[in-house]
């Protein structure tokens, strides 16, 4: 679904470089729930961002979903984070002028489908997390869990085949949380490969397989191991755990 | 398109949407009404005088000591004038087009009639008269010297002869056959024969409602000791010649003074200086009021886009691509522009009744608000697109770095 070999990203400033990811490999095999971990500033977010297709790199190379990316210009990137990525951030980035349901549809209207269809699915979408009837609502009238749900719900409709999230309960408390772990491991057992930085060793624990950056790297030691046999991601499972 | 979901978010914050669009209305409606009396005025300032204005020149001369004789002096000048080089023609006379003084009386068809046919300015002239102004004769003949008659301040004269413009004969004979028909600008008589007609000649009131309606006659008549010569050059030779009149007027004849020339375009100028002026302060107002609405729609725009960043980049990271929010900006500018314009086109409409009910101005033709609405439209459009383009590169990657 997702490999990244060798990868390097370099921020140049005027006065100095900063190496965010150095020879930063990985391979998330479809289907996957992938937990990142790591210090602040070790580079998930760059890692993330690169793998949303939000930011370049530098070197080395990134096959999403078996294409290329490293040639794509700015509009095929749109169109390849429209169709294949769910994003949802720690901040949960709802749109605060527009109802959930046209919150929802922001990102289908950027795939272009009909009205009847954008219609279908957000109300699936927000059905899958609970949400349906409170399609009128504005996110301000809802709870941070429930805003969450709304992000997953606008990360899902499009149908994507991978979701990244960042931190996406890093500004819920502990019930809340669970809520929306619970609902991606669901979505995860439904067939979505998910990838998600968290800073909770608790819920880092309760997905598949953990990866730990520390100065952009992977040091996980078993990733090796799951480079060669990622299709048996379960067995990483029971390893950490 | 997102119209819709963009309508439903602007509605959310209603009071810049209200300031920018109350702007665009209030443009709109000043602007097309302002546009309006422009056109108007320089409409009015377009109208022809009649008289050849480019090589023509006023100047007069006023005699003082015991021996003047104005009559002799008038007679000496006008064969100086008439002999220098460069002078096409010159005759003496009271006034001109457009220099707002000058005398006017009524004609009549019959003697003693109680109202006057129609109003007339009366341009006194010699033979010279027609050929000086430069005027152009339609129909009849122009006035032999035999027929000149000179006055002085106690004979009433009354001319046997006069040349009439089109629109005063049209005026007096409606049929067309005004040609040597008799008129009475004189409730007593004696009658007067139209030997002429010219095309033009505009009395000398700019805001008279009988502005074509003007009378030559051929007679003289000085004021006092002041007389007053109108002078034509050839063509391309008026400002040769004006240094040339002034200085042999003043040589022939010491015992006067002779006032600045001044040109039929410096009449014409000052004649017009309040319409111009009208035309000059209201076109300020309109750039001024654009400049305004162009600036409120950067600003708004700009302190939109800076609001909205972290929005956009999740917009971006979304699947828009960078055309998508340019055209979402755009797109935002061009609703709230038609809100304005709507509104902005009632009230250009309740202007408009406003300004005929209180100055009796002419009613604003429709096809000023659509053309008001195009113009707003395509400002609106340039107003935002430099926010717009900021807006369409911001990066993707805010949607995570910012929190
Ligand atoms: N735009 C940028 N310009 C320069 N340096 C950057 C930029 N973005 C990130 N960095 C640097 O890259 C490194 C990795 O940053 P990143 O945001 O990926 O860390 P992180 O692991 O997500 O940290 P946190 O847990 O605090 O979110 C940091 O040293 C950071 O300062
Ligand atoms: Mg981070």
């Amino acid at each position: 679904m997702l490999k990244m070999t060798h990868l390097q990203k370099v921020y140049r400033t005027h006065l100095i470089e900063t190496y965010a990811l150095r020879d930063f490999s990985i391979n998330v095999a479809e289907g996957e729930f992938v937990a990142v971990t790591g210090p602040s500033g070790s580079g998930k977010t760059t890692f993330l961002n690169i793998a949303g297709l939000l930011e370049e790199f530098t070197g080395g190379s990134y096959l999403l979903d078996g294409v290329d990316v490293h040639g794509l210009d700015d509009n095929g990137r749109s169109r390849l984070r429209n169709e294949k990525i769910g994003f949802i951030f720690q901040g949960f980035n709802l749109i605060p002028d527009l109802n959930l349901f046209d919150n929802v549809d922001v990102p289908l209207r950027y795939r272009g489908y009909g009205a009847a269809e954008r219609k279908r699915r957000i109300e699936e979408a927000l059905g899958r997390v609970g949400l349906s009837s409170r399609m009128k609502h504005y996110p301000s009238e809802l709870s941070g869990g429930q805003q969450q749900r709304v992000a997953i719900a606008r990360a899902l409709a499009g149908s994507p085949r991978l979701l990244l999230a960042d931190e996406p309960t890093g500004n819920l408390d502990s019930l809340m949380a669970r809520g929306v772990m619970e609902l991606l491991e669901e979505i995860n057992g439904q067939g979505t490969t998910i990838v998600m930085v968290t800073h909770d060793p608790e819920l880092a624990a309760r997905a598949q397989r953990n990866v730990h950056v520390i100065d952009g790297q992977v040091t996980d030691f078993d990733a090796e191991a799951s480079l060669r046999q990622s299709s048996s991601a379960a067995a990483a499972d029971t390893a950490i755990a | 398109m997102e119209i819709r979901p963009i309508l439903s978010a602007l509605m959310r914050s209603k009071v810049s949407m209200i300031l920018i669009g109350l702007q665009v209305a209030l443009t709109l409606a000043i602007v097309c009404n302002a546009l309006f009396i422009i056109h108007e005025r320089l409409q009015r300032m377009d109208r022809p005088s009649g008289m050849n204005e480019a090589d023509t020149f006023i100047i007069s001369s006023t005699g003082f000591g015991q021996g003047f004789d104005v009559k002799s002096s008038q007679q000496a000048d006008l064969a100086l004038l008439r002999s220098l080089p460069g002078v096409a023609d010159a005759t003496s006379a009271i006034t001109v087009p457009m220099s707002q003084s000058g005398w006017s009386t009524g004609v009549s068809l019959k003697p003693n009639q109680t109202t006057d046919t129609a109003s007339t300015a009366l341009y006194l002239v010699d033979a010279h008269g027609l050929s000086a102004y430069g005027v152009q004769l339609v129909e009849g003949r122009d006035f032999k010297p035999e027929e000149v008659q000179f006055k002085t301040f106690n004979e009433r004269v009354v001319p046997t002869s006069v040349i009439v413009t089109r629109a005063l004969a049209q005026r007096l004979f409606p049929d067309g056959d005004a040609l040597g028909k008799q008129v009475y600008y004189d409730n007593e008589g004696p009658a007067s024969t139209i030997i002429g007609i010219v095309e033009r000649l505009q009395t000398p009131w700019l805001d008279s409602d009988f502005i074509d309606n003007s009378t030559l006659a051929p007679v003289l008549f000085p004021y006092g000791n002041a007389t007053r010569y109108v002078v034509r050059a050839e063509p391309g030779r008026r400002d040769e010649v004006i240094k040339v009149v002034e200085q042999k007027l003043q040589e022939a004849n010491p015992s006067r003074i002779l006032s600045k020339v001044r040109t039929l375009e410096q009449v014409r100028a000052e004649g017009y200086a309040n319409d111009r002026a009208m035309a000059i302060i209201l076109g300020a107002v309109i750039f001024a009021l654009l400049a305004i609405t162009a600036l409120g729609i950067v600003g708004m725009a700009s302190f939109w886009v800076a609001q909205r960043t972290r929005q956009i980049g999740t917009r971006r990271a979304l699947g828009a691509t960078r055309f998508d929010i340019l055209r979402y900006f755009q797109l935002e500018n061009f609703i709230i522009t038609s809100i304005g314009l709507v509104v902005g086109g009632v009230l250009a409409y309740a202007l408009s009744l406003w300004l005929m009910s209180a100055f009796q101005a002419p009613r604003l033709p429709w096809h000023y608000v659509p053309v008001g609405f195009l113009c707003l439209w395509t400002l609106g459009q340039l107003a935002v697109l430099g926010p717009a383009l900021r807006a369409s590169r911001v990066p993707p990657a805010v949607a995570t770095r910012s929190v």
